[in-house]
């Protein structure tokens, strides 16, 4: 080989490896039958370049298996948070996402309409038939709610026994057919569980608006299906400005109610219960009122259901019993009270859930120096026969303690009358609306006479309030009512004002 | 250029396989032959067969191979029954294709690379074979 022929061999060398470092790994160099050591380094590159070009290829397989892999999981992955596990439908974020969508894409065309509905009392099923009977409720709910929606709607569960159905381009009409007939086609019975169960549902409705955002969309219509579910069972609803503002309210009022627990906004008033036999004072129900800063004086029933979604009912009925119960001792040292003398006071369902009620009570009682025949508990009739083994357990453990139950609103429940018998109650309270009509309907007169001798001959007396004239006070009175409250005698009183009407009764010490 | 003498006893690019009068099996490659998988499975088959089981020091003479593919060389870092192997060639392109043989794919026995058959000799006879 000539010293020519070998610069010439290093370049046609060195213009291979250029191939090679162009990337083309399946280049391979020549190697003369000479075998020296420019062949020797071109045979290595010739094996290195076989090397790199096997591992590029094993590795670009390795990819694509991965990449294959990577977009299996990410297209499962997609669907499992798109689906609901349980029934195929679509989950709540895919709905939220297809809301947003067809709100953006409606334009001028007709507006998509939403549809909440929740399943009335389905705790109940899953509670008495099990889980799985549940599931399968579920699941034949889900499949009649597809076939009444017809195609072209998502339909989607949100959560527990919460659906929604998208309605997209249709009329207000036509969506309050599809809203109607979804309801309709829950109440076919379906079987789980070896029972044949028929369901009901709570639906609200919100029809589309121009302008009207995805997330306003989806909370006016929750709104007006909690509106629907509070009417009752199988009701729908639709959306109206009025309703949101009440919920703005509440959740203001939510906020407010708990401030107010821990700044003295809350007071109570009392209202004097009367012996009718004899005229003089009997008792007193103490009533919850609010002092709100802006909104005056409120009487329970505008704040006691913002109270219960606030979580609060229990630590507001804890409140009461403190503050009339420590009342009550005050009242003993001055001016004193009659004997027979109690304060009344009103326990919710919540309240008679909780395991330490009895105790709680005793405590009072101890710490304010008062007799527990001073304090009767009320308890709303609905209350009791919904409540359970607990609440008789409860009842029990008050009445144990020397504290009277006198059952609220009575004649407006279910009461079996042999479980009246058997309850640990002194006294009913009956229902104001029976008195309509007591004077001068005959018919209501011999009614609610037959309801004081039911109560009388279960052992209670009876304690009417609502009383607003004299002649229902005495018709009471000749019915053998024992006791009365109401307009008529006094309105609730401030602590003071009662007070004064303790101390200035006849036959009291002042 | 030399000629491609690929008849052999047995095929495959083989030229000769057989002990020599020291005990060391020899296996020569053609001249000029592309070793590939089936011939290098060929090879070592026909090795094992000889070896009859025992450990054998293994002379190969691999002088003017062309090329040893990847698939060949990984044939050859299988288990075999040589003892030792000598790797015999005589050009720098012949240890290059050696020390790919050696370093790349490592080998199962004690492996060197001999330009000289004497030196290749006297090493694997000082190997030792396992019961000779």
């Amino acid at each position: 080989m000539t010293g020519r022929d070998d610069d010439r061999r290093l370049e046609e060398l060195v213009d291979g490896i250029v191939v090679l470092s162009s990337g083309d790994l399946s280049n391979r160099l020549q190697v003369s039958p000479a075998r020296d050591g420019i062949d020797a380094v071109t045979t290595g590159i010739n094996l290195l370049a076989e090397e790199l070009q096997s591992m590029y290829e094993d590795l670009e397989v390795r990819v694509a298996e991965r990449t294959a892999l990577l977009e299996a999981a990410k297209a499962e992955l997609r669907r499992v948070i798109n689906t609901d596990e349980l029934t195929g439908l679509a989950s709540r974020s895919l709905l939220q996402e297809k809301v947003a969508e067809a709100v953006a894409g409606a334009g001028a065309a007709r507006q998509p309409a939403l549809i909440l509905l929740d399943l009335d009392s389905f705790r109940l099923i899953n509670d008495s038939l099990g889980h799985a009977a549940g599931d399968a409720v579920l699941r034949e709910a889900a499949l009649r709610l597809v076939a009444a929606a017809g195609a072209g709607h998502l339909i989607a569960r949100l959560s527990g026994d919460e659906f929604a159905v998208l309605v997209v381009d249709q009329e207000p009409d036509a969506v309050l057919q599809i809203a109607s007939r979804l309801g309709e086609s829950l109440k076919d019975r379906i079987v789980a569980g070896g029972v044949a169960v028929a369901l009901t549902a709570g639906t609200g409705v919100r029809l589309g608006e121009p302008g009207l955002r995805s997330e306003e969309l989806i909370r006016d219509a929750d709104i007006a299906m909690h509106e629907a579910k509070k009417r009752g069972r199988d009701t729908l609803l639709v959306f109206s400005a009025a309703m949101h503002e009440a919920a703005k309210q509440r959740v203001h009022l939510v906020a407010e109610l708990r401030t107010a627990l821990a700044t003295n906004e809350l007071e109570l008033e009392y209202q004097p219960i009367m012996d009718l036999r004899t005229g003089t004072i009997a008792g007193a129900e103490a009533l919850i009122r609010w002092r709100h800063p802006n909104l005056g004086l409120l009487a329970p029933d505008t704040f006691l259901e913002a109270a219960d979604e606030a979580g609060l009912t229990v630590e507001i009925g804890h409140w009461v019993l403190a503050k009339a119960i420590a009342q009550t001792g005050l009242w003993k040292a001055d001016p004193g009270l009659p004997a027979d003398f109690s304060t009344h006071i009103n326990l919710s369902p919540a309240d008679l859930h909780h395991v330490d009620l009895a105790p709680y009570v005793e405590s009072l009682l101890a710490r304010h120096g008062v007799e527990p025949c001073h304090v009767s508990i009320e308890i709303t009739e609905t209350a009791i026969m919904r409540g359970g083994p607990e609440v008789a357990a409860t009842m029990q453990s008050l009445n144990d303690l020397g504290v009277r139950i006198e059952i609220d609103d009575f004649g407006t429940g279910y009461s079996s009358i042999s479980y009246l018998r058997t309850l640990p109650a002194a006294q009913a309270k009956i229902d104001k609306s029976l008195l309509d009509g007591l004077t001068t309907d005959r018919q209501q007169e011999t009614f609610v006479a037959a309801i004081l001798q039911l109560i009388h001959s279960a052992g209670l007396g009876a304690v009417a309030e609502g009383i607003e004239e004299r002649e229902q006070a005495e018709r009471l009175r000749q019915l053998n009512c024992e006791f009365g409250q109401g307009y008529y005698f006094s309105r609730p009183l401030s602590v003071a004002d009662m007070t004064d009407l303790l101390a200035h009764r006849d036959g009291a010490a002042a | 250029m030399p000629e491609k003498d690929l008849e052999t006893s047995g095929g495959w690019g083989i030229s000769s396989l057989g002990f020599d009068s020291t005990g060391i099996l020899r296996l020569e490659w053609a001249r000029g032959v592309v070793i590939d998988a089936p011939n290098a499975q060929f090879a070592m088959d026909r090795v094992n067969e000889l070896c009859g089981g025992r450990p054998t020091p293994l002379l190969i003479d691999m002088a003017t191979t062309d090329s040893v593919s990847r698939a060949a060389r990984a044939v050859f870092a299988k288990r075999c029954d040589a003892s030792a192997i000598a790797l015999l060639g005589s050009s720098a392109v012949d240890r290059v294709l050696a020390n790919f043989f050696l370093g790349v794919n490592s080998a199962p026995v004690p492996t060197r690379f001999f330009t000289d058959s004497n030196e290749a000799v006297s090493w694997l006879t000082s190997q030792g074979h396992d019961g000779a």
